[in-house]
């Protein structure tokens, strides 16, 4: 049973994240994260790309001429572009706002094909906003980095603009290739969960010299598959939660990739050690990419904000209940 | 009509089902998200396969517009086009909207080829599912005349269109059929 299915049938509900036609040329609107600010606004950062992602599930009889799974760019340009639009949802979780994220200030022409801040969680420390994601344009081969963009957001005209960026090493070395799905801690401003299992937290500074240090590197039980980033961290009671994923990649004897991805719900207790896994990896809609990016509490239920293919978005409200189950189940797994 | 929320409520419990899928792409195109319709058809179109013919065919059909709709996206546009064609060849459709994508492209012989296929089976087929804009056979015949005049076969182009004249078809091919008559 998908988790859609399984939050519907207990009471949850499931809501698409879209923008009006012609805003965006009809191409990818995905990996929404979602974020409860301070007064009561429900905000999602939602990634708008200029490309769409082709993926023939099942038997492949119909790829595309490039494979099963392929990113179909504009002919001439064959840069993947992200755009960010920041968007408010009404309590019934339907939009009612949304703008473009103005980062004009501070662009500089890229050096890869891949443009623009990836996958941004939205977070609130010391009252300033910000976005945090990968970024791999500044380099020619593609390294990537984690960046912390902080965004203006004038709720009065809705628009939100980007006034710094920040490129955020990684701890010690700084070097490896690609850095990518750090998971922000909602209530601990400028700490991230940078890898799941052993439980790896660091630090960053909001301010120059761009630094990053690693504050706890903790053993945890086995987990079946890696746990990459996925949500923020939330806190919920006297536990931390987030979803992550997994993924399989693997190429056809052509050579053509093709990918699955899975989820888990992880839980940590207060001193951020890991103490629970779901026990099944689970899918939201049975595609074979999806991205959950977005956690956010709202009345004592957890608004999930996943992609769908690359190419649709989704909030999914799980009842408090069900939440209580799927915990209870991922502690048992943990304590064998 | 259903919205997508409660199209994808209702699917989530069989999400591989052709049909869920095909009815969540029509709403996303219909809100002109084509991206996101292309996903939903080509689920259609991969879960339908040995059951859903129509529902294959057209959502081939429809994920060659989508790809149309957002532009300079040629090669998957025709991509989608090709493997209705191989999947149903002896249906038209997928004949007449190749046909008419290489007039648009001012590609002749390949506009006169694909229009000449597609009358091939025009006869007793059963209709689809949603509208791919193919009404007829008037509109294979109509690009063949099109393309007859360009590959410098004006007396085919002007007997096609003559013939046309005759037939009960829409006033817009009946215009522009004249407007071709006049410059024969």
């Amino acid at each position: 049973m998908n988790l859609v299915q399984r939050a519907i049938n207990a009471g949850g509900k499931l809501v698409p994240i879209v923008i009006k036609e012609g805003l965006v040329k009809g191409t990818g609107l995905t990996n929404p994260a979602i974020f409860i600010d301070d007064d009561g606004d429900i905000l999602v950062n939602l990634r708008h790309i200029n490309y769409s992602l082709y993926h023939a599930e099942k038997n492949m009889k119909f790829p595309s001429p490039w494979g099963p799974l392929a990113y179909l760019h504009p002919e001439k340009d064959m840069n993947l572009r992200t755009y960010n639009y920041l968007c408010r949802l009404d309590k019934n979780l339907n939009m009612t706002d949304y703008c473009l994220i103005d980062t004009s200030a501070l662009d500089v022409p890229p050096l890869w094909e891949f443009v623009g801040l990836e996958d941004g969680r939205l977070v609130k420390w010391e009252g300033k906003y910000y976005l945090a994601g990968v970024r791999r344009d500044t380099t020619e081969n593609g390294q990537g980095r984690m960046e912390l963009s902080e965004i203006e957001i004038n709720k009065d005209k809705w628009t939100a603009k980007e006034i710094s960026r920040l490129r955020i090493p990684a701890p010690g070395t700084d070097e490896s290739y690609c850095e990518k799905n750090w998971y922000p801690i909602l209530d601990k401003p400028y700490h991230f969960v940078k890898w799941t299992a052993p439980t790896e937290i660091v630090r960053t500074y909001p301010e120059l010299p761009a630094r990053c240090e690693q504050v706890s590197l903790t053993n945890t039980f086995d987990v079946p598959a890696d746990q990459r980033g996925g949500t923020q961290l939330v806190r919920w009671n006297n536990y931390y939660l987030s979803v992550t994923h997994e993924v399989g990649l693997w190429n056809n004897y052509l050579n053509q990739k093709n990918g699955l991805y899975r989820h888990r719900l992880c839980v940590f207790d207060e001193n951020y050690n890991l103490i629970g896994l779901s026990p099944e990896k689970f899918s939201f809609l049975d595609a074979c990419v999806e991205f959950c990016s977005g956690a956010a509490v709202l009345d004592d239920n957890l608004l999930l904000t996943f992609g769908f293919s690359d190419n649709a978005a989704f909030v999914l409200k799980i009842t408090n209940t069900l939440i209580e189950e799927m915990i209870q189940e991922a502690i048992s797994y943990g304590n064998n | 009509m259903a919205t997508i929320e409660e199209l994808i409520e209702l699917a989530s419990s069989d999400m591989l089902n052709p049909e869920h899928n095909f009815k969540i792409a029509r709403e996303y195109e219909l809100i002109g998200q084509t991206a996101a319709a292309m996903s939903f058809y080509l689920r259609t179109a991969e879960y339908g396969y040995d059951t859903h013919p129509n529902l294959v065919y057209a959502s081939l059909i429809r994920m060659s517009y989508c790809m149309d709709d957002q532009s300079n996206r040629e090669h998957t546009l025709k991509n989608a086009l090709f493997q209705a064609i191989q999947y149903l060849p002896k249906r038209p459709e997928a004949y007449f909207v190749l046909s008419r994508y290489y007039e648009k492209s001012q590609k002749w012989q390949q506009c006169y080829l694909f229009a000449e296929l597609g009358l091939m089976h025009t006869s007793r087929i059963e209709p689809l599912p949603v509208d791919v804009e193919y009404y007829g056979e008037y509109c294979l015949e109509f690009e063949k005349g099109v393309s007859a005049w360009w590959l410098g076969r004006r007396d085919e182009s002007k007997d096609i269109f003559e013939k046309l004249l005759k037939q009960d078809i829409p006033e817009q091919y009946k215009t522009a059929i004249n407007e071709n008559l006049k410059k024969l």
